[in-house]
């Protein structure tokens, strides 16, 4: 079940980057944004996406799986961990295997980090740090009946399709009521967005 | 409008919701592969791990009947110990062999190997595995990125715990003996096998910290611990998510082990072996306990280091065999470099083994995917965002 987890909303997204100032006071990466603030067509709108680790469900944490050291735990309330860092060995197989390119890595230091949903906090019943500050809702922390009772009309999902592979995540993301399909997780040859081309597609 | 979230694990029985007949092939779902492709799997891991293991041991028990010159020099006080070391051996290999089973650590195990024993590699660049080896196992540079007081305190643990191993399974095994050189003399001779390695004077300084090697180490091996502890207690990256079992168990372990043998340096030399009997055996059995816990929490980490060395030698052999660009595989969008082609294709092979069925996404970057996925939602889930 979807329990209290972080629901994004792009829609709502203004780009500000508070959530990347934010996401670097959480105590288990002090300095570092694990956050991802992505301007997806920078220069010709201002739409902007921010990117959590989505906590995969099934397949279960792909990041742990393709993992060669079992260095990425996978908590009972579903949280995947950052490596633990007395294992990784800073191969950077979760960094190209996850779908969402959450993960990031310190080759100098053989380290993967990653969003752990703030744990030192959502482990004592706080919100994560971006879903703290951020102005606009565009990261809401709570439960799906709680969001949608600020926002009615809103559906949520956690389903997103990787070509034939649907992946289902703990981490949900706001879609239009009427929709039922998961959300599409990126098409790898797009020609064209709004009807102009996409330059350096493969 | 009351919305519902979908259930986020699917149906039960692994069949994906949201599909319907008619539409083409179903989503892939892993729990949907039909049982006739799933890998044969004739022999269970956990049987061969377990004959493996067993082998090992027993190989172990024959170097120490051989070793030890058919027991004769093998010192009965010790017994308990060399038992230990025959449990951790079998530990160690069926946890070593269970972990090698899983497709992600079998694959890199296989690439390592195949680097490290390459003859071509070693003509090409010789220095490559020591160098490496040196590098990550021995002076572990990557601890210096993370943070330089880590490293030394790790630094401090690692040749503490490395030499007191080195002194004490010889001697548990009845490999070392030590005999002296004559009635008279202060000389002594180290043995193995029963071989003589060297003489040395008893009252000498090499005499002195060969005999207390073991309290040298556990004075390097306290300082490390000291610090990890503290950092345990103080340090909020450290605290965050810590638990008792996998983080405080091994220091306190190493600690006790290292103060009880301290102690029995000072109650020899100070209390005329008073308490010796009681700490002898205090120190026994938290050596023993470290041994036969060491396959199954953070102390696995010894064993499974050495994959970073197995694996940077396959990234780094794999760079040189042409020109670095044409064995780097380039991000299909944007054309960053993401890793080198053989590491890619080792992932994207170990991703189907998985059924993983998204392996075609490691081609691109982390940013890519993430801005891919933004033009999807942006041009296909809500047309206002933008």
């Amino acid at each position: 079940m979807l329990g209290r987890t972080i629901f994004i909303d792009p829609g709502r997204c203004i780009g500000c980057q508070a959530c990347v100032s934010a996401c670097r006071e959480c105590d288990s990466h002090r300095g570092k944004s694990m956050i991802h603030l992505d301007y997806t067509d920078e220069g010709r709108t201002v739409a902007s996406l921010p990117t959590v680790c989505m906590h995969c469900e099934d397949p279960v944490a792909p990041c742990a799986e393709v993992c060669p050291a079992e260095a990425i735990l996978i908590t009972a309330d579903g949280v995947v961990h950052e490596a633990d860092p007395t294992r990784c060995i800073g191969c950077a197989n979760c960094v190209n295997a996850c779908p969402f390119g959450v993960p990031k890595i310190d080759l100098a230091a053989k380290l993967q980090m990653k969003c752990n949903l703030c744990y030192d906090r959502t482990s004592y019943g706080l919100a994560p740090m971006c879903a703290t500050v951020c102005p606009t809702g565009a990261l809401f922390y709570g439960t799906a009946e709680e969001l949608q009772a600020e926002r009615p009309g809103v559906d949520v999902s956690t389903e997103f399709v990787f070509g034939a592979t649907t992946v289902s995540t703990g981490v949900a993301m706001v879609v239009p009521p009427e929709r039922q399909a998961p959300v599409p997780g990126g098409l790898l040859n797009v020609i064209e967005v709004n009807g102009r081309s996409t330059p350096g597609n493969g | 409008m009351a919305a519902t979230p979908p259930p986020p694990g699917g149906s039960p029985d692994g069949s994906a919701g949201g599909s319907s007949a008619g539409d083409g092939p179903p989503p892939y779902r892993r729990g949907a592969v039909p049982a006739e492709t799933r890998p044969d799997v004739t022999t269970s891991p956990a049987g061969r791990a377990s004959m493996v293991a067993g082998a090992a041991s027993v190989l172990l028990i024959a170097a120490i009947l051989l070793g030890s010159r058919e027991l004769r020099d093998f010192d009965s006080a010790l017994v308990p110990y060399a038992v230990a070391t025959v449990f951790l051996t079998f530990g160690v290999v069926y946890r070593y062999m269970m972990w090698i089973s899983a497709p992600a650590a079998r694959r890199m195990f296989r690439e390592g190997w195949a680097a490290a024993l390459s003859w071509e590699n070693l003509k090409r660049s010789p220095t490559a595995l020591p160098r490496m080896a040196a590098t990550y196992l021995g002076f572990q540079k990557f601890l210096g990125a993370r943070s330089h007081a880590r490293w030394a305190a790790h630094q401090l643990i690692f040749w503490g715990c490395l030499s007191a191993a080195v002194i004490t399974f010889p001697l548990t095994w009845g490999w070392f003996t030590f005999t002296a050189a004559g009635a008279t003399g202060p000389g002594y001779e180290m043995r193995l096998w029963g071989v003589k390695l060297f003489g040395f004077d008893s009252g000498s300084f090499f005499g002195w910290a060969l005999y207390h090697g073991l309290d040298l180490a556990a004075v390097m091996v306290i300082g490390g611990v000291g610090y990890f502890l503290w950092r345990r207690v103080r340090d909020r990256a450290a605290t965050t998510g810590q638990r008792f079992g996998y983080d405080f168990l091994p220091l306190l372990a190493l600690l006790t082990i290292s103060v009880t043998g301290l102690l029995l340096t000072f109650s020899e030399m100070f209390l005329h072996g008073g308490g010796y009997e009681f700490l002898a055996i205090l120190h026994m059995a938290s050596v023993v306990l470290t041994l036969v816990y060491l396959p199954f929490g953070k102390f696995f980490h010894i064993v499974q280091r050495p994959a970073a060395v197995g694996m940077q030698l396959f990234k780094y052999t794999a760079r040189r065999k042409g020109s670095d660009a044409e064995e780097l595989r380039a991000c299909r969008r944007c054309g960053q470099p993401i890793d080198t082609a053989a590491a890619v294709d080792n992932l994207r092979a170990t991703m189907r083994d998985l059924r993983l069925g998204f392996d075609e996404w490691a081609e691109y970057c982390p940013r890519c995917k993430r801005v891919l996925r933004g033009t999807a939602y942006l041009s296909d889930v809500k047309r206002g965002f933008k």
